[in-house]
């Protein structure tokens, strides 16, 4: 995967609204589970599991499925790169509106 | 998509876990009960039942809200936040509810209700620190606080004890109104695990 560096380029693998809103909701937790980042996205089980798994390929995630009280649990945090990429996204986001000039969004 | 809409998102998933309130309130109308040892809470034992009662009930929600809503942990941001606001604005508000009326010789003692006017400072200060205050907070909390103002509270007698009674029935119904915004906002839907 390329790095955005130049001007205009955006991170292509964290741009897709899914795994933007997924390393956005992790970079304001320390970690949450697979349910949390469900329900605060709004994605299916299936569109997350598949987010998350490209996620981990990238090692912009980390994943560690485990047990609690008998029930599985994947619990999901944000790898050092990935707080480093998600950064440089929205820095580049914000860059891009602000050209785009004032009453647009991203 | 925003980056404020996440976060709030994430904050309101955390936050808005209002059936903790409820048993919040609850321990302060049974801590009412327990200080005019109104009918069984004459015994000691009683209040220690509801309050193991209620620990059991907050353990519960827990899981409920565990499993339907899932779990995260906190960024330690987050935790400075809530540590600042306990150490720096909890202080201030019960040694400004001392300075407004209680028995120190330096006190106004005016006739107001310290504990109304505390609890509906703490929890909206709580709410600032964390997800924002909402309108029902300002109006439940905004009616407590309203209501401890009033110059008609007597620093003797049942004061106290209404103040728990009122802080109570405010935390129960923003606890309410919480979980309601909570469900409407995330759904209710069942376990969901994996």
């Amino acid at each position: 995967m390329p790095e955005p560096d130049d001007d205009f380029a955006l991170d292509r693998l964290i741009h897709e609204p899914g795994r933007l809103a997924i390393l956005t909701v992790l970079t304001s937790v320390a970690e949450a589970d697979f349910v949390f980042l469900q329900r605060t996205t709004g994605l299916t089980k299936g569109n997350l599991s598949s987010h998350l798994t490209k996620l981990e390929d990238a090692d912009l995630v980390r994943i560690e499925k485990r047990f609690v009280r008998k029930k599985p649990n994947t619990n999901v945090t944000l790898t050092e790169h990935g707080a480093e990429r998600i950064a440089r996204h929205w820095a580049q986001l914000d860059r891009l509106k602000g050209l785009a000039g004032p009453g647009r969004t991203a | 998509m925003q980056h404020s809409d996440v976060t709030t998102a994430v904050a309101e998933n955390s936050h808005f876990r209002g059936l903790f309130g409820v048993v919040g309130g609850c321990l302060l109308i049974l801590s009412a009960l327990g200080n005019s040892a109104w009918g069984p809470f004459e015994h000691p034992a009683a209040f220690v039942a509801g309050v193991v009662v209620l620990g059991l009930a907050a353990w519960g929600l827990n899981s409920h809200y565990n499993s339907r809503y899932g779990w995260s942990r906190p960024t330690g941001r987050h935790h400075r936040r809530m540590a600042v606001a306990m150490f720096v604005g909890a202080p201030a508000i019960f040694f400004g509810s001392l300075l407004l009326s209680s028995r120190a010789s330096w006190s106004l003692d005016l006739p107001l209700n310290t504990i109304a006017i505390s609890m509906a400072l703490i929890m909206l200060m709580v709410g600032a620190a964390t997800v924002g205050v909402r309108t029902h907070h300002v109006v439940v909390y905004g009616t407590l606080l309203v209501a401890g103002l009033l110059p008609v509270w007597e620093r003797e007698g049942m004061s106290g004890n209404t103040g728990l009674w009122m802080a109570g029935i405010a935390l129960i119904i923003s606890g309410l109104l919480d979980h309601r915004l909570l469900v409407r906002r995330f759904g209710s839907g069942g376990d969901a695990h994996a």
